[in-house]
C-alpha cells in the first residue's frame, strides 16, 4: 500500500509541465497530504493561483480551480471565501505574485485575517519569464535585467505578512516535506489568514547562471540560507545576516477572522444594532 | 484513506511515464536502493532504476521528494524492510560520487 495521490489529481494533465525537479511538485505533493490528512472533501476545496510556474498548480489538482489574472489570486479567493464562509480556500502565488504585482492584495488580505491559506511559492526569480529580478532575488545574484548582479534590497515575504496582520505565518523549505506537510496540516487548520512561505528551487533559470545548475546544487544552497527558528533567536544578531528562520514565525488563534465579523455584522443589521468603536478596543 | 496496491513482495515501485530524471530521490537516498542509468528513449537521457530492492529501508524520503509522482514506496506494515547496513550506506556514497549514475 501506498498513498495514492491520483485521486487528486488531473491524470490527463500528467506529467507536469514543469522543470525537472522543480521545488513546485513537492510543494503540490506536501498540499495533497494535508488536504487528505485534515480530512477536507475534494468538493469543498477551492485552489486559486495566478500567473507564474505557480500559475499551474491549479490545473493539476482535482479540486473547484480557478486560474485568475497575475496577482490578483487574493481577490477571487476573497470573493470566493465571502460566498462560501464553509469551504476552503487555498490560494498558490509565485514570490512576484504575491510581493509584486499583488503585493498589495496579500497586504490587504493579511489586514483583514480573511481564512484563506495563502502559500507563496519562493524561488527567488521570474521562473516562468526567464530569469527577471524578483522581489525576492537575493543581492549579486545574477538575472536577466540585473546582468552585473542584482543590487535591490530584498523582500522578505513572511516578515511583512506579519507586519500586515496575518494570523499564522509559517516558513519552510522543499527540502524537507515531512516537515512542510505538519505545516500545512497547522495553517489549514488555523481559523485566520495563514501565510505560508516556502523556499522552492529554480535551478534552471535562477541556478545555471548562479552555479548551482543541478536541481540538488540548488536545493543545497537553500539548505545553508535557512535555519530552523529555535536555532535563528539563538544566533547574535550577526549571524542572524542573509539567514531564514525555518517553522511557525507568528500563531495568534485570538485574532478576530473576517466572515465571523461579518456574520455578526449581518446579525447586528437584522437586528437594528451597529458596531461602534467600543466593541473594537485594541492598542493603536 | 486513497492508497494504491503495491505489486507483490516490492519494496518500492516506479512510473517511468512520469519520471523527468531529476536525480533528487537518488540522492536523498540512505540506502543505495536507487541510481540512474543511461537510457536513450528518456528525455533527458537516463531513468532512474531500483538497482537493490533488498537493501530498501522504507525511509520514504524519496516518494516524497519527488516532484514528478514518480516513485512509490510500501508500507511498512506489509513489506519487511531491511536494516541500514555499511555495505548499503557505502553504495549510496559511491553512486552519489558516481553523479548519481549506476556503478557497472
Amino acid at each position: 500500500m501506498a498513498f495514492n495521490y491520483d485521486q487528486y489529481l488531473r491524470l490527463e494533465k500528467m506529467p507536469t509541465l514543469w522543470c525537472w525537479g522543480c521545488g513546485d511538485g513537492v510543494i503540490l505533493k506536501a498540499v495533497v497530504r494535508a488536504i487528505e490528512n485534515v480530512g477536507w472533501k475534494q468538493d469543498d476545496v477551492a485552489v486559486v493561483s495566478g500567473i507564474g510556474c505557480s500559475g499551474r498548480f491549479s490545473s493539476y489538482v482535482d479540486f473547484n480551480t480557478v486560474h485568475t489574472t497575475h496577482g490578483r489570486t487574493v481577490a477571487f479567493a476573497t470573493g470566493i471565501k465571502l460566498a462560501n464562509p464553509d469551504k476552503h480556500v487555498i490560494c498558490v502565488a509565485g514570490d512576484g505574485d504575491a510581493l509584486a504585482i499583488g503585493g498589495n492584495h496579500t497586504i490587504h488580505a493579511a489586514r483583514r485575517n480573511i481564512d484563506i491559506n495563502f502559500i507563496m511559492i519562493n524561488n527567488f526569480i521570474y521562473g516562468l519569464t526567464n530569469s527577471q529580478t524578483s522581489p525576492t532575488t537575493p543581492q549579486g545574484m545574477w538575472s536577466v535585467t540585473m546582468k552585473r548582479g542584482n543590487i535591490d534590497p530584498t523582500f522578505d515575504g513572511a516578515e511583512l505578512a506579519i507586519a500586515a496582520g496575518a494570523s499564522f505565518v509559517a516558513r519552510e523549505t522543499v527540502l524537507d516535506p515531512k516537515k512542510l506537510e505538519k505545516i500545512f496540516i497547522k495553517g489549514f487548520q488555523h481559523r485566520g489568514f495563514s501565510f505560508f512561505d516556502i523556499l522552492s528551487n529554480c535551478h534552471i533559470n535562477l541556478g545555471r547562471k548562479n552555479k548551482m545548475a543541478s536541481a540538488m546544487d540548488n536545493l543545497n544552497w537553500i539548505d545553508k540560507i535557512t535555519v530552523s527558528k529555535t536555532k535563528y533567536d539563538k544566533l547574535s544578531e550577526e549571524e542572524q545576516l542573509n539567514l531564514f528562520p525555518t517553522g511557525v514565525l507568528k500563531h495568534d488563534d485570538e485574532a478576530a477572522e473576517f466572515c465571523d465579523m461579518y456574520e455578526e455584522l449581518k446579525k447586528k443589521y437584522q437586528n437594528n444594532e451597529k458596531f461602534t468603536q467600543d466593541d473594537f478596543k485594541k492598542k493603536i | 484513506m486513497a492508497l494504491i496496491e503495491a505489486p507483490e513482495n516490492t519494496p518500492v515501485w516506479l512510473d517511468e511515464s512520469r519520471c523527468k530524471a531529476c536525480d533528487i530521490c537518488v540522492s536523498v537516498c540512505p540506502a543505495g536502493t536507487l541510481a540512474m542509468e543511461y537510457d536513450s528513449s528518456s528525455t533527458l537521457g537516463a531513468m532512474v532504476r531500483i538497482i537493490a530492492p533488498e537493501s530498501c529501508i522504507g525511509c520514504n524520503d524519496c516518494e516524497l521528494h519527488c516532484p514528478d509522482f514518480a516513485i512509490y514506496v510500501a508500507d511498512k506494515k506489509e513489506y519487511k524492510f531491511a536494516k541500514l547496513t555499511e555495505e548499503s550506506k557505502a553504495r549510496a556514497a559511491a553512486i552519489k560520487a558516481n553523479n548519481y549514475m549506476v556503478i557497472k
